[in-house]
């Protein structure tokens, strides 16, 4: 589903690699943590991914997708069939819950008719059907975190990759958080998370790529966050 | 287009969230388009008064003074001669013949009431031989095969005479070209960079259409969308600057007795509809190249 094959990138900007010769891959239906502390290149990872950089050597591929080869012009297409969260939810502060999530499936040209249905099916998912019209600054931040799930899950990707998404939570959110992902997961979506979240990762038990450095220092089937810190 | 409607709206939003950047980009604009315009109208109208002028233009053989008395039909020997070689030139078209007294009659009625009158007798006005070419600008040759010709005074080549002012004319509006383009160098450089101050604005919300895979039409044809109306409006705003230039400015110019013969008048049909669909496909599409470069250039797509 997901392969790295020697991948290195080196930003223009920095002497060190951001990742030196990595080399993993995620079959169907996996749930993967990402893990490693600040600067070892998770978040560079899941660029790579996403096809917001391209590795400076070894190749990326997402399903049938050669990603770091894809002309500029199948980028949607593949971005479309991946959704992503981020430590900061990035939601639209100008748009409802409802039309925040909306918003990707209008962008993605799907019609009035599917909007209207998808959108309450997404909200239900995530435990938000009572809030479809408040505004991002009227949500609690696990609220936001689920706003921010369910527009990554409306264009119904193979992949979510989610790149610290309880950076910005306090441990009881980001437990019902990882509930959320981990009932994701056991639907059939791939989920890749990155986080330093070391409690997350040692309740989970689930499959850990550690970074660090750039360099991969570890992938085990069902690993804790380890003894180093 | 499932589309249309989104792109159609975030266009619309995107002008009025910068209310101010968007009247200026547009008053910018019109003025150029305006000054373009007049260019236009300017060409127009030298060409029309051209035609005019050069339709009713001769070369003149004015006769000298033994040959112009009494001779009321071209009667006489060396009149006849001259006649006679001109007609059979290949250049020529056609010859008339404007004795003195038709001459000083005609000085009269042009100058009637004036005080130049009483200066002036019929003898001191020559006969003269009208000569209409086949090809107008081959006046030379005729002025220097008889010039030197017995009972010819001189031979004046109409045409030359009104060159100098049509020469002038032409770089009256080679000026007004040059104006527009510098303005239209200004309307160019304010559409881009209105177009980035927009993508910055909106920088959240198209790095979100990324992420989630929309395609370019969502995320960029907004802001061409924009550049074009900005454009559109600005070709509408400089097509009722130059009907109101028509009515209060030009019309009251041409209308004075001795110009109006002069100078074609400027027609309402001249705006509306040879200069007003020019310009308003010339803003649309200098709108959208801009929108593109810009975008292209300044913004990720
Ligand atoms: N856009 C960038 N330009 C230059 N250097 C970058 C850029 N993004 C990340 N880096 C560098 O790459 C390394 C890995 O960063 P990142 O992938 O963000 O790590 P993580 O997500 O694990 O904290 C860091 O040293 C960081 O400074
Ligand atoms: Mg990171």
């Amino acid at each position: 589903m997901l392969r790295l094959e020697n991948v290195s990138k080196i930003y223009p900007t920095s002497a060190r690699p951001a990742l030196d010769d990595v080399s993993v891959d995620v079959e169907a239906g996996e749930f993967v943590f990402l893990i490693g502390p600040s600067g070892s290149g998770k978040s560079t990872l899941l660029r790579l991914l996403l096809r917001e950089e391209t590795p400076t050597r070894g190749s990326v591929y997402v399903a049938n997708w050669n990603v770091a080869r894809l002309p500029n012009r199948k980028v949607p297409k593949l971005r479309q069939r991946m959704g992503c969260v981020f430590q900061d939810f990035r939601l639209l502060p100008t748009r409802s819950v409802a039309d925040n999530v909306a918003f990707a499936l209008e962008v993605t040209g799907k019609s009035e008719h599917t909007i209207r249905t998808v959108v309450p099916e997404m909200l239900e998912l995530v435990n938000l059907t009572g809030k479809a019209d408040r505004m991002p600054a009227e949500l609690s931040g696990g609220e936001a975190q689920r706003v921010a799930i369910a527009r990554a899950l409306a264009n119904r990707p193979l992949v979510l990759l989610a790149d610290e998404p309880t950076g910005n939570l306090d441990p009881e959110t980001s437990d019902d958080i990882m509930l959320l992902l981990d009932r994701i997961n056991r639907a059939g979506t791939t989920v890749v998370m990155a986080t330093h979240d070391r409690q997350i990762v040692d309740a989970m038990r689930r499959r850990v790529v550690e970074l660090h450095l750039g360099r991969l220092a570890r992938d085990d089937a069902r690993g804790v966050y380890g003894a180093r810190r | 287009m499932n589309g249309l409607g989104f792109v159609w709206r975030e266009a619309v939003a995107g002008l009025r969230r910068n209310v101010t950047m968007s009247v200026a980009m547009m008053l910018t604009t019109a003025i150029s388009l305006g000054m373009l315009g007049a260019g236009l109208l300017a060409v127009r109208t030298i060409d029309r008064t051209q035609d005019l002028y050069y339709s009713q233009l001769a070369v003149q053989v004015a006769l000298d003074e033994p040959t112009s008395a009494g001779d009321p039909d071209c009667g006489s020997p060396v009149c006849r001669g001259l006649r006679d070689q001109l007609q059979a030139d290949p250049l020529v078209a056609g010859v008339t013949y404007e004795s003195r007294d038709a001459a000083f009659q005609r000085f009269l009625r042009i100058y009637a009431g004036q005080s130049i009158l009483q200066l002036v007798r019929p003898q001191s006005l020559p006969a003269t031989l009208r000569v209409t070419l086949k090809d107008p600008t081959r006046g030379d040759a005729i002025v220097q095969e008889f010039s030197t010709r017995p009972g010819v005074r001189n031979v004046v080549d109409q045409r030359r005479l009104v060159e100098d002012l049509f020469t002038f004319l032409g770089s009256v509006r080679n000026a007004a070209f040059g104006l527009a383009s510098v303005q239209a160098l200004a309307a160019l450089l304010l559409i881009s960079n209105t177009i980035q101050v927009s993508a910055f604005t909106r920088r959240t919300e198209v790095g979100i259409m990324r992420l989630v895979g929309a395609t370019r039409w969502y995320t960029q044809v907004p802001f061409l969308i924009e550049a074009v109306i900005t454009g559109v409006v600005g070709a509408i705003l400089a097509t009722g600057g130059l009907v109101l230039g028509k009515l209060f400015f030009i019309d009251r110019l041409l209308s004075g007795r001795l110009i109006s013969n002069a100078i074609p008048a400027v027609g309402m049909s001249d705006v509306l509809l040879f200069v007003a669909p020019l310009l308003i496909v010339i803003g649309a599409v200098i709108a959208a190249a801009t929108g593109y470069v810009t975008l292209r250039l300044y913004v990720r797509s």
